[in-house]
């Protein structure tokens, strides 16, 4: 492990990333999902700073409470104890309609199965979140940043998976957003279609300076971050600072 | 021990019992009034059948001016005839205590020497009149009801000019008065028409008939030929003055049954066709939706060796509960509504005992009608899945396929939100469930219009007919035909500005083989108290040869203006006339014939001869006016507009509003179930699609917005053709409802429509409302790592 010193002293998701004010800040942040007779501590005190631009991997096995760690960060979901604040908001005290004005103002989202409206176009789905976005680009604009401005007026189901998951990128950061939350977004793609979706989100972070939080089981992905968190059992158990990004279309699995 | 499938079966339908019983609801409403239609037809008809038979009700009438008893051995040996009675019948004023307005009736003698044939009577209270008694009447139980007459109480009556104190000891009702009205009247009026019943003898003395009748009743043999049977009982009474017989079907009181029966037969039959299929297109969409959620677990059970077959009942079997329900709610209601609707009847007609009747094997097959449109619409989906080879079926749906709408590829994508065109391709993609969720729409905007249209309708009536064509206060008719000095005789009574004579000839009326028998009415040319309206409702003056007959009429018999139509007279010299119809009228009571009274006499051969007179009469003298009347001896009857119009009211008000209850809650329940349906399919469906909304940032009320958009647009569509649905139910109803006792005008109101829109809208509103707290449930975490 190449960063096994960072894990001393300081807890290990916490860093002084960029110097600057860190856009999140969580703080034995802890999730426990009631299971049959039991319960299941899905996040046990995680404590993690996110900066401003950075690329955020998130590696861990099934279980291992990424995914919980990416919800209650993009807002759907909230902490059964510990802190997380989101610039000025406590997220982790945040109601129903401040946590829809703040998925809606500042979270782009994109998920392993893509989650477009099967009735619109790719445009279309792109607008459908412009029209309520309060900065956003134009749908046209944002499609073209991930390489799709000649497929506007097709339906998903005239798509590929991998073409519908760059449209489901362009949705997430058309409006400009200032965190880009991203589910597995190769899960359902082979090789050479996940590749491509990776650089669009690389490039999008690197033009629009977005904090991007990409979860995956997929260790080589990690290879393009700025940093690489691994979770296992709801804690950090390692934190890694890569010295340099490899790009995208480097990779391979 | 409950098969594991059937258990499967159970908790799906606890899941799913919102939908299910909504589907459940809208087919027992159907189904509801299948079942009070067929029960109210079958309890009229058996209850009036066995009357009709047990207390032995004629088939042949016939009136008479004079004839000997001694002819009645010679009517009863006309081949054909199983019985026969005669009878001394005649109108009867009463002077009541404690009611301003005289009241009239109806008198008919009961044997004495003999024992009764036909027409028997079944008392309710107290005992038939005795013989060689004096004063002593029977009564029929509507009027004794209306004034709470008793056996022992006292009345007095003026029979044929003579006033007598009459007793009553016995409160009856006959098979020929289960319509108690007068002959002729649309509505019964009990405060002021009766029947009574008296010893032959007194009565035939009292009208000046001893040892003669004039009326027959004869009782055809099974297998005996009507139609011979009338001629030979016209040819044998025509020298005694007798008029031309007529059928049970032109008796008031059974042809005013049958045209109730009748209506409620063509109810029976539409209405609850359009519930079912809605119903079933309902039960087909929450069905194919459960099995397309369930395909993997289809796919389990196959592939763990259940046969197709188990399989395909397994899901049949949700069919068959929701059937199952709807069958029980559906007889509950319709039980429930039939028996009150019964208890409406039983102000309108009068049977010893009328009683609701379920119809059981009608019930029976509403179950088989319902589960085969149910199951016929749930069968595609069942086999579409257990066709598939189970390893296909466990992989998810194929993404949908959409496309551009319609209006888009018309070139007006840029005036459609992107909500609403997501709204337009579903619409598009689904088009006969967007079909059946806007006809449902559709049907329940129609069917508030129908009691509307029917309060409107009667209110028209009430409004037009009666203050516009009838501007008479009263009508006063004589009881022989008299001469000038009668009308000389009205005009004098108090209060009287105004007397208008008419002359009243009974008469049969033919056209080709078609007849009908009527009075013929003969009004003053420029009568200013009774006016005479053309289809527009505008007055028009009687011509001076030839006829205005009803528009009805006009229909029954076939008969077109310009056409002559024959006239066979009841009256004096029994003369045969022919005249032509010049135009016919607008009326909705009863069959008129209408003729200028001077041609009327001169066709009669007679003077300055009147039947009666129509009186505008002087508030302020009404009831000196109505003391003269009872004191008059030669008046028969007295109307009086204002207390028709009251009954009218009042039994019609009572009947609209319960109408109007049953059709409100039919509508709302359609609109409620099929947006309810509707929207829970649309969230189910759409539920990843919707979450997702959630997720990037919409809130709550704009993920109902989109889910709103689809149903708004149905909606929309919906409004009109349910508003012309409606109307077009509206005018059928009028048309089923016209009958020759009866009609109703067409009148629709826009506050109707705006009625019916206004149910819609709020039910189906609040029913969207209910869906949509659902989206607050939706799983926002689930959804996004689910595939489709």
């Amino acid at each position: 492990m190449q960063s096994g010193a960072l894990a001393a002293a300081p807890p290990p998701g916490v860093s002084s990333e960029g110097g600057g004010e860190p856009i999140f800040q969580a703080r034995e942040l802890t999730k426990v999902y009631p299971s049959g007779a039991g319960e299941i501590r899905a996040l046990d005190g995680v404590d993690l700073d996110l900066f401003a631009g950075e690329l955020v991997v998130l590696l861990g096995a099934s279980g291992s409470g990424k995914s919980t760690l990416l919800n209650i960060l993009g807002g759907l979901d909230t902490p059964t104890a510990g802190q997380l604040r989101y610039r000025g908001l406590d997220l982790a005290g945040a109601d129903e309609d401040q946590l829809t004005a703040y998925r809606r103002d500042s979270v782009g989202f994109v998920f392993q199965f893509y989650n477009l409206i099967p009735s619109l176009t790719g445009l279309e789905n792109v607008a459908l979140i412009t029209d309520i976005a309060r900065d956003p680009m134009a749908p046209e604009t944002a499609l073209e940043l991930v390489g799709l401005g000649d497929r506007l007026d097709h339906f998903p189901s005239q798509l590929s998976g991998g073409q519908q998951q760059r449209v489901a990128i362009a949705r997430a950061i058309a409006k400009r957003p200032e965190v880009l939350l991203c589910d597995e977004p190769t899960g359902a793609l082979d090789v050479k279609t996940g590749i491509q979706v990776l650089e669009a989100i690389e490039r999008v972070n690197a033009e629009l300076g977005t904090l991007t939080v990409v979860i995956t089981h997929n260790a080589i992905i990690a290879d393009m971050a700025d940093r690489v968190i691994h979770l296992s059992d709801g804690h950090i158990i390692d934190l890694q600072h890569n010295r340099s990004r490899r790009p995208a279309s480097s990779l391979a699995w | 021990m409950i098969r594991p499938l059937d258990r499967k079966l159970f908790r799906d339908i606890g899941r799913m019992k919102g939908q299910m019983l909504a589907t459940a609801i809208v087919m027992a409403t159907g189904l509801a009034m299948m079942i009070m239609a067929r029960s109210l037809i079958l309890s009229l008809e058996t209850t009036q059948e066995r009357y009709y038979f047990d207390y032995r009700f004629a088939g042949v009438f016939c009136d008479v001016k004079r004839a000997p008893n001694a002819l009645r051995p010679r009517l009863a040996e006309i081949a054909g005839v199983a019985a026969v009675e005669t009878r001394v019948m005649g109108k009867i004023t009463l002077d009541l205590p404690g009611q301003r307005e005289p009241a009239d009736g109806l008198i008919h003698s009961l044997p004495e020497d003999r024992p009764q044939r036909l027409h028997l009577l079944h008392l309710r209270r107290g005992r038939l009149p005795s013989a060689g008694s004096h004063g002593e009447v029977v009564v029929g139980e509507a009027f004794a009801q209306a004034h709470g007459f008793q056996p022992g109480d006292t009345i007095d009556g003026v029979i044929y000019g003579a006033r007598q104190r009459l007793k009553i000891v016995g409160v009856a009702l006959s098979p020929e008065y289960v319509f108690e009205a007068r002959p002729g009247d649309a509505l019964p009026d009990a405060k002021r028409f009766g029947v009574f019943w008296m010893n032959e003898r007194e009565l035939g003395s009292a009208f000046e008939l001893d040892g003669a009748f004039n009326n027959v009743l004869v009782d055809l043999a099974p297998g005996g030929d009507a139609r011979a049977v009338m001629a030979e009982v016209d040819r044998i009474l025509q020298p005694y003055g007798g008029q031309v017989a007529y059928l049970r079907r032109d008796h008031p009181s059974a042809s005013r049954l049958e045209d109730e029966i009748r209506i409620l037969k063509s109810l029976s039959v539409a209405f609850p066709a359009v519930f079912l299929t809605i119903a079933a297109f309902m039960s087909s969409s929450v069905l194919t939706r459960l099995v397309r959620l369930q395909r993997e677990q289809i796919a389990q059970l196959k592939a763990f060796g259940y046969s197709s077959r188990e399989v395909g009942l397994h899901y049949l079997k949700f069919a068959l509960v929701i059937v199952g329900t709807a069958t029980l709610l559906g007889g509950l209601a319709g039980t429930y509504l039939g028996t009150n609707v019964v208890q409406v009847y039983h102000q309108f007609f009068k049977f010893p005992d009328l009683r609701f009747h379920p119809h059981w094997a009608m019930i029976g097959v509403a179950f088989f009608v319902s589960s085969g449109a149910a199951v016929v619409g749930v069968l595609g989906a069942v086999r579409e899945a257990v066709r598939l080879p189970p390893a296909e079926a466990m992989r998810p749906e194929p993404p949908a396929q959409y496309r551009a709408s319609m209006l888009e590829r018309a070139g007006l994508a840029q005036f459609v939100s992107t909500s609403m065109r997501m709204a337009f391709r579903n619409i598009e993609r689904r088009p006969w469930q967007a079909f059946f969720t806007a006809f449902g729409l559709a049907l329940a905007t129609g069917i508030p219009i129908v009691p509307g249209a029917m309060r409107e309708g009667i209110h028209h009536i009430l409004s037009v007919q009666w203050d516009r064509a009838a501007r008479e206060d009263a009508t006063l008719s004589l009881r022989e035909p008299g001469s000038a000095s009668a009308l000389a005789e009205f005009e004098a009574l108090p209060g009287v500005q105004l007397a208008e004579p008419f002359r009243s000839v009974p008469a049969r009326l033919r056209f080709d083989h078609r007849s009908r028998r009527l009075a013929v009415t003969g009004l003053p040319r420029e009568a200013f108290l009774k006016q005479l309206l053309n289809a527009r409702e505008e007055a028009v003056e009687l011509p001076p040869n030839g006829l205005l007959i009803s528009a009805k009429l006009a229909e029954v018999l076939g008969v077109q203006p310009g056409e002559m139509l024959r006239l066979e007279v009841q009256e004096g010299r029994r003369p045969t006339l022919e005249a032509v119809v010049q135009a016919t009228i607008t009326d909705y009571t009863g069959l008129s014939v209408y003729m200028e009274i001077d041609n009327l006499r001169r066709l009669m051969r007679e003077g300055d001869t009147v039947s009666g007179a129509n009186l505008k009469v002087d508030r302020a003298q009404w009831d000196r006016f109505l003391a003269a009347v009872k004191l008059a001896p030669r008046v028969a009857g007295l109307t009086i507009k204002d207390s028709l119009r009251k009954s009218f009211q009042k039994t019609t008000g009572d009947m609209i509003g319960m109408i109007t209850t049953i059709y409100f809650a039919f509508a709302i329940i359609v609109s409620f179930g099929v947006v309810y349906n509707s929207a829970r399919i649309a969230l189910s469906e759409r539920s990843r699609e919707l979450a997702t909304l959630r997720v990037v940032g919409f809130t709550q009320r704009e993920v109902a917005g989109v889910m709103l958009g689809e149903l708004a647009i149905l909606t929309l569509l919906a409004l009109p053709a349910g508003l012309f649905i409606g109307s077009r139910m509206a005018a059928g109803i009028v048309v089923m409802a016209s009958t020759e006792s009866v009609r109703m005008p067409l009148v629709l109101l826009p506050s109707t429509f705006a009625t019916a829109v206004l149910v819609v809208l709020i039910s189906s509103s609040i029913s969207f409302a209910l869906v949509s707290r659902r989206i607050r449930q939706l799983d926002l975490l689930g959804v996004l790592k689910a595939r489709d």
